[in-house]
């Protein structure tokens, strides 16, 4: 009997708390559709406050036009804007892999100029292309290029035209040049990936007139003569990538005599001739200076050119022969 | 009086002293004025008899200040803190600011000719932008009613008056003020606010020990462009040459405070206030080797050099990188005749007080201006004398022994060294564009910058609050 009783109890008690629990089982509902009350009447004014938050009050743009600026206005996966005509933004780890990679090739292939030009562009730090800069700027016709921002192309520097130069003349010396050497004078690729405009116009610049230092030396175009000029230009402009070529490029020079003439007499000579030169060659307007004596040019920037490189060849061949 | 004169000659008969004084100050600029104001203002030390000895014709161009100030802004500007403003409302000078001349500003910009690296402060009224004038002519007003409420005791302001000769009295030894005007006085404590090559402290064989920075702050009242709205603020260059700040004042107007090597200064004052007005805004964001080479020009061909600097700022603002937001907006106009210059240096003093003796101010302690501390220091040196004197006099010491006076010194001798240091630092780590350290500094910079507590710790510092 005791333990029905029991029983029974324990049952009218979880009876019990059923209904009382039953009875509060509207307190959910109310606070929910409360707060749901207070939220409408607030959501106007929070949305509002938003809006002007995030300046959108006064602009009429849809839905649409908004959700496409939030996507492009993304930081990640994005390039950032072209800086000039040809401009090819990159991030730092791309230029170190195209350094490795065009270094690696130029050493290589030397003759393949998308290596030599893509090494010289990731080689050329701001800090070096800023003190080209200054330097030019320091200098009255350095400052002069700046402001014209000369462009040289075939039209400018006509064939026909160079050819008409006087004998001696610095136009015709070059004419002379690229006659013997079969070149063109627009054979020199834009510069793309310096990340300022007037930086990547001095490296063109640079790049434009290696013609004109090939010229005036007199160094031909083969790879001797270009590790020649590259260890003077280094000496001269500062260029790294000129700097980086005259250190490993002689590796790569299998013949042992062309070796040895660049270490003994054409390194030696670049050293001397930079020294003495009186002039970053950057400074100087060889367009405009196209009739004067190439003589007395050589002198007023105290520049002696070395002896003739194909002449000597010859003479080397010549002693094998015999 | 006349009886006081008769005994004083009567007994020191080889002397002719006129006058016995407590307090005597020397130099009525910004420190020398709020130190005679606080102690007129002093319940406690309201009633000592107290001079104030001024060089110059000191009286006349401050009432002519308050009564019709001029059109522009002083080119002697100076940033006082909210500590010395709350220091300068205590002492009741603040009722008599001329209101529209004053800028408070809530943010600073520092930024770094190098690497570009900038520091941002912004913190509700970080400082306030006061000339001085402004400072010494309320201040003199305040001085005019405190001696008209106690006619007993007044101040008196002896301007146009000059120190000849300071020397002991043998038997007291206190000082004896020999004056231009013939008087004599005779004082229980001699305080100099005479600025950086203080008679006072050579008087009492003070040994004042630092540096000179070799450079000269050149300064200017110029105006804005009114191109754009912008919250007033602060900018402040660094270039490796010294640095170059642009202080806000009210409508537009700024202050330019800009130092550099005496080679540079020479060149600067050559330039027509057109030329200069450019060189500023070159200053302001070009790079330091176009500034080298517009310095070149400037000196050898400076009819060529406006039309060199707005190529060189055409360029620069042609870059779609440069966002014209983190660089202060250009200066269109510079007020004729504002310009000026001073030399910069370094100093402390070994001491601030000996038998008779305190200095206060630049008399005790000199500062680059590139944190804007200068005159703080000296607002804080008056207000701990102001409390050390009412402590002693309190306890019935003679204010003017050295025991008398040991704790002021004690109180800023440490703060001024650490400030002096800092300034000093920051100077030393600026003035190299060797390329580690522009790394170190710039790293350090944006560190600092991006840690709220750290940065919230500067502020404070900057400002003084508590």
């Amino acid at each position: 009997m005791n333990k029905y009783s029991n029983i029974n109890n324990i049952n009218n008690i979880n009876t019990n708390i059923r209904t009382i629990i039953q009875k509060r089982n509207f307190i959910k509902p109310l606070l929910l559709s409360l707060s749901t009350i207070a939220y409408s009447s607030i959501y106007q004014s929070t949305t509002l406050a938003n809006k002007i938050e995030n300046n959108e009050l006064h602009s009429n743009k849809s839905k649409n036009e908004i959700e496409l600026e939030k996507l492009s206005s993304r930081k990640f996966f994005k390039r950032p804007p072209k800086l000039y005509e040809n401009h090819i933004p990159t991030y730092t780890y791309e230029k170190m892999l195209m350094f490795i990679g065009s270094s690696i090739g130029a050493f290589l292939h030397p003759e393949r100029n998308e290596f030599i030009v893509t090494l010289g562009e990731s080689t050329a730090t701001t800090e070096f292309l800023i003190n080209l800069r200054n330097n030019m700027l320091n200098d009255s016709i350095g400052r002069k290029i700046l402001k014209d921002r000369p462009y040289i192309t075939s039209n400018i520097l006509n064939l026909e035209k160079l050819k008409t130069y006087p004998e001696n003349s610095f136009g015709k010396c070059y004419y002379n040049w690229l006659i013997r050497e079969n070149c063109s004078p627009d054979t020199r690729v834009d510069v793309k990936f310096i990340d300022d405009e007037e930086l990547a116009f001095v490296f063109q610049r640079y790049r434009q007139c290696h013609d004109f230092y090939h010229a005036l030396i007199g160094l031909p175009i083969f790879r001797e003569g270009e590790i020649a000029l590259k260890f003077f230009e280094y000496l001269n402009i500062g260029i790294p990538f000129a700097g980086l070529g005259s250190i490993f490029a002689p590796w790569n020079v299998k013949k042992q005599i062309e070796r040895e003439r660049l270490f003994k007499i054409y390194y030696p000579w670049a050293l001397k001739t930079a020294y003495h030169c009186k002039k970053n060659l950057i400074n100087v307007y060889w367009e405009k200076i196209m009739d004067k004596d190439v003589n007395e040019l050589r002198r007023e920037l105290n520049i002696t050119p070395p002896p003739d490189m194909r002449s000597l060849r010859k003479l080397y061949k010549k002693s094998i022969a015999k | 009086m006349f009886r006081r004169y008769l005994s004083s000659t009567a007994r020191n008969w080889n002397s002719a002293v006129t006058t016995t004084n407590d307090i005597v100050i020397i130099g009525g600029g910004p420190a020398g004025l709020s130190l005679a104001s606080a102690i007129k203002t002093s319940p406690i030390l309201k009633d000592l008899k107290c001079t104030l000895i001024e060089g110059n014709k000191l009286i006349d161009s401050l009432e002519s200040y308050y009564n019709n100030p001029p059109e522009y802004i002083d080119k002697r500007v100076v940033s006082i803190t909210p500590t010395s403003m709350d220091f300068l409302k205590k002492i009741g000078g603040w009722d008599y600011v001329k209101h529209d001349r004053i800028e408070t500003y809530d943010n600073i910009h520092t930024y770094d000719s190098i690497s570009g690296a900038k520091m941002e402060f912004d913190s509700p009224e970080l400082a306030t932008m006061i000339e001085n004038i402004n400072i010494q002519s309320m201040l003199y007003q305040n001085i005019k009613r405190a001696n008209n409420e106690s006619t007993e005791n007044e101040l008196i302001l002896l301007d146009n008056t000059k120190v000849i000769k300071i020397e002991e009295d043998p038997h007291s030894e206190w000082p004896i003020l020999e004056l231009s005007n013939g008087n004599k006085i005779k004082t229980r404590l001699l305080i100099g606010c005479d600025g950086y090559n203080s008679p006072v402290r050579k008087f009492a064989q003070i040994e004042s020990r630092g540096w000179s920075y070799n450079r000269w702050g050149n300064v200017a009242t110029c105006k804005y462009r009114d191109n754009e709205i912008r919250l007033s603020t602060g900018w402040q260059r660094f270039l490796t040459t010294g640095t170059l700040a642009l202080l806000p004042l009210p409508n537009n107007w700024c202050s330019l405070v800009w130092s550099v090597p005496p080679e540079i200064s020479n060149i600067l004052n050559k330039l027509n206030d057109e030329q200069f007005k450019f060189m500023i805004n070159a200053a302001a964001k070009l790079s330091e080797g176009e500034l080298k080479y517009l310095y070149q020009i400037a000196d050898n061909d400076s009819d060529k050099l406006i039309d060199e600097i707005k190529w060189r700022l055409e360029i620069f603002n042609n870059k779609p990188t440069n966002n014209s937001e983190d660089y202060p907006l250009e200066i269109e106009f510079i007020v004729p005749n504002s310009r000026a210059k001073f030399p910069l240096k370094l100093s402390n003093a070994d001491s601030y007080i000996e038998d008779r003796i305190a200095l206060v101010g630049d008399a005790a302690h000199t500062t680059n201006p590139l944190a804007g501390q200068g005159l703080n220091m000296g607002q804080a040196d008056v207000k701990s004398l102001v409390e050390t004197l009412e402590k002693s006099y309190m306890r019935g010491l003679d204010i003017g022994s050295k025991i008398a006076l040991e704790p002021y010194w004690s109180d800023r001798y440490l703060p001024n060294h650490v400030m002096l240091g800092i300034v000093d630092k920051i100077h030393k780590i600026y003035s190299t564009d060797f390329t580690p350290i522009v790394w170190a500094r710039s790293f350090g910079v944006n560190v600092l910058n991006n840690v709220p507590f750290i940065k919230d710790f500067m502020v404070q510092q900057i400002s003084h609050k508590d």
